[in-house]
């Protein structure tokens, strides 16, 4: 236990690390752009702009300046919108990632609850018709990216949906009601379920050919036993490796399909600012970004030994 | 589907002359052509390249004039796919994307490979600190959201500092740098266990130089997994590619792409889906083919799946 939390907490150091760093990069380029955001506004006089520079900070050298937002970052302080001064950055942010995180969530139940139900069904029913429906359903589905299958969704659900049933029964495109999440989320989470599908189907055939799941069933024990505890519980572990990667996926899906659907999150906000030159909101959601990766990935590193006992920090 | 063979092994019409001789190439080629799906991948891909060629010499409608019929125009006899908000004739611009997609794919290819190879090569090779150091870097890379650091990168390089154009180059440089990783750890993997073969060893034995056992020796052994690392690329750099067009931070207009396309039919698609759908659905083939056919090289090259 002492050395699960040891190592923790050298993960932590290291994100928080590779988060200032990247960030760092990130500064460093977008402050290599000429002129700002107050450029494109009519100014009436170079005081104001002088001011403005003054408010924000940009009149000091590159190095204050980066000293200043270094130590920002690490007390949680991510700075004021250029755009919409008075903005902090920060509460902004996090209101937003709830929103995402919301989605995100539900798209990754979408990924490996589906993912995980039709490799099962596919590797149980081997070389059947379900296997070759399931199968096909993966292979098509992995290359269709998430906002192709946005946009079919918003055709579907949005439009053909209103024709059918008169307009009783329709997708409302935006945030702020529960019906809301299932199409976006399902749209977001559609491409990895095939991968997990096919990544699961792989592992399970392996795993249900081993002698301890032949012993499991002639032992007598349940079909649902045999295929949860045994069998699925060890096929599991390649699919959890592919969880960090799966997860970083969807929040940089999460960009586009944020987007075709207007729901005010993260990837919203991202797009956004880059197109009206709020850097510091760019930056901002940058480090939030790097930060939500990292630990991802240490949360799929902690859950991986409760699976398989066999690793150790 | 037999003439998919020669894009996707090139070199076979050489092994034929000795037929007792097995090599890589014809090996992969024998077991990739009894593999249906990434048969119908490269016909699909063979199409694309040809359509791309065609583009660059004819298209119906030159891809940027707009107006050659009513807005909006549904799919007609004049104009298979139907016009499209501003009144171009969406076959063309089809046809054009094909040629941006072709670019950006085979482009990020070569410059993933150009990266990844020789770090790669050095890291499983040289091992020890120069291992180390290498090995942090991309670990380090694989913590970042990698599609945002590129359209960083796309956003600086070229609106903000007009170091190079908006263009189909631009892009291929952002998602290189952020997509390297892959080629390089795989090549790190296969350098590390090649360089302790006993023909490594014999040609250091007769005196070649380090340079020599890398490049005469060491990699050409790892080619066959190269290859198949370097097609999974093509996808996702088409895929990069469209996601940022889509969101209006890609290629700038009139340029015809997919994704570029898909977003202004996005806004009609109320009462002219015709305008979405035949970006989407072009992007979607030409993914799947790609993986298709990245999935049939893989199992072709590895020789552990030999059957």
């Amino acid at each position: 236990m002492r050395g699960t939390l040891l190592y923790i907490g050298q993960r932590l150091v290291l994100i928080a690390i590779t988060t200032v760093l990247v960030s760092s990069i990130v500064f460093v380029l977008l402050h290599q752009i000429p002129g700002n955001a107050f450029l494109n506004e009519t100014r009436t006089s170079p005081e104001s702009l002088a001011a403005d520079l003054r408010h924000y900070g940009l009149d000091k050298p590159l190095g204050t300046q980066y000293v200043n937002w270094v130590s920002g970052v690490l007390h949680g302080n991510l700075g004021e919108s250029l755009v919409n001064r008075g903005v902090m950055i920060t509460p902004l942010l996090v209101r937003e990632a709830s929103v995402s995180a919301t989605v995100g969530f539900f798209a990754l139940l979408v990924t490996v609850g589906l993912g995980l139900i039709l490799g099962v069904i596919a590797a149980l029913r081997q070389n059947t018709w379900a296997d070759y429906v399931a199968s096909s359903a993966a292979v098509v589905g992995y290359s269709v990216p998430s906002f192709v299958i946005g946009i079919f969704f918003l055709l579907i659900f949005g439009h053909y949906f209103f024709e059918w049933t008169q307009g009783t029964v329709f997708y409302n495109v935006g945030w702020g009601d529960w019906t809301q999440i299932p199409v976006p989320a399902i749209a977001l989470g559609l491409p990895y379920a095939s991968y997990v599908a096919r990544l699961t189907r792989a592992s399970m055939l392996e795993t249900i050919r081993t002698d301890y799941v032949r012993t499991a069933w002639a032992k007598g024990l349940k079909a649902r036993i045999v295929v949860l505890r045994h069998a699925l519980r060890n096929a599991l572990i390649p699919v959890v490796t592919i969880l960090g990667p799966l997860i970083t996926g969807i929040i940089t899906g999460s960009v586009v399909i944020e987007n075709i659907f207007g729901i005010p999150g993260l990837g919203k906000e991202f797009v956004t600012s880059i197109l009206a030159r709020d850097y510091n909101i760019v930056i901002g959601v940058f480090t939030f970004y790097a930060a939500l990766v990292g630990l991802a990935n240490l949360t799929v590193d902690v859950i991986y030994p409760a699976l398989d006992p066999r690793i150790r920090y | 589907m037999a003439q998919a063979a020669p894009v996707a092994q090139p070199d076979v019409e050489l092994t034929y002359e000795i037929p007792e001789q097995v090599t890589l190439l014809s090996d992969a080629w024998r077991r990739i052509r009894r593999n249906r799906l990434a048969l119908v991948g490269g016909g699909v891909i063979i199409v694309l390249l040809i359509v791309a060629l065609i583009s660059m010499v004819w298209t119906p409608y030159p891809t940027w004039l707009q107006a050659v019929g009513p807005t909006y125009q549904p799919p007609s006899p004049a104009h298979p796919l139907g016009l499209d908000n501003a009144g171009r004739d969406i076959l063309s611009r089809i046809m054009g994307g094909a040629l941006i997609t072709v670019q950006v794919g085979i482009g990020s290819a070569i410059i993933v490979s150009l990266i990844g190879i020789p770090l790669g090569l050095l890291a499983g090779f040289y091992r020890g600190k120069v291992d180390t150091a290498i090995s942090f870097v991309i670990n380090i890379w694989y913590g970042i959201p990698d599609l945002l650091v590129a359209l960083i990168l796309v956003f600086v390089l070229s609106d903000a500092l007009h170091l190079i154009p908006r263009g189909v180059l631009v892009i291929v440089i952002a998602f290189s740098l952020t997509r390297w990783m892959d080629v390089a750890r795989l090549v790190r993997g296969q350098a590390l266990a090649l360089r302790e073969r006993e023909f490594v060893e014999a040609a250091r034995m007769a005196g070649a130089r380090d340079y020599a056992l890398l490049v005469r020796h060491i990699f050409p052994n790892a080619l066959g997994p190269i290859i198949v690392q370097a097609t999974f690329a093509i996808p996702a750099a088409v895929l990069f590619e469209a996601f940022l067009s889509f969101l209006g931070l890609g290629l700038p207009p009139p340029t015809p792409s997919w994704g570029a396309m898909a977003n202004d039919g996005y806004h009609g698609m109320d009462f002219a889906p015709h305008i979405v759908l035949a970006p989407t659905i072009a992007l979607s083939i030409t993914l799947m083919a790609f993986n298709w056919l990245g999935d049939g090289l893989r199992d072709a090259f590895d020789p552990r799946m030999r059957r």
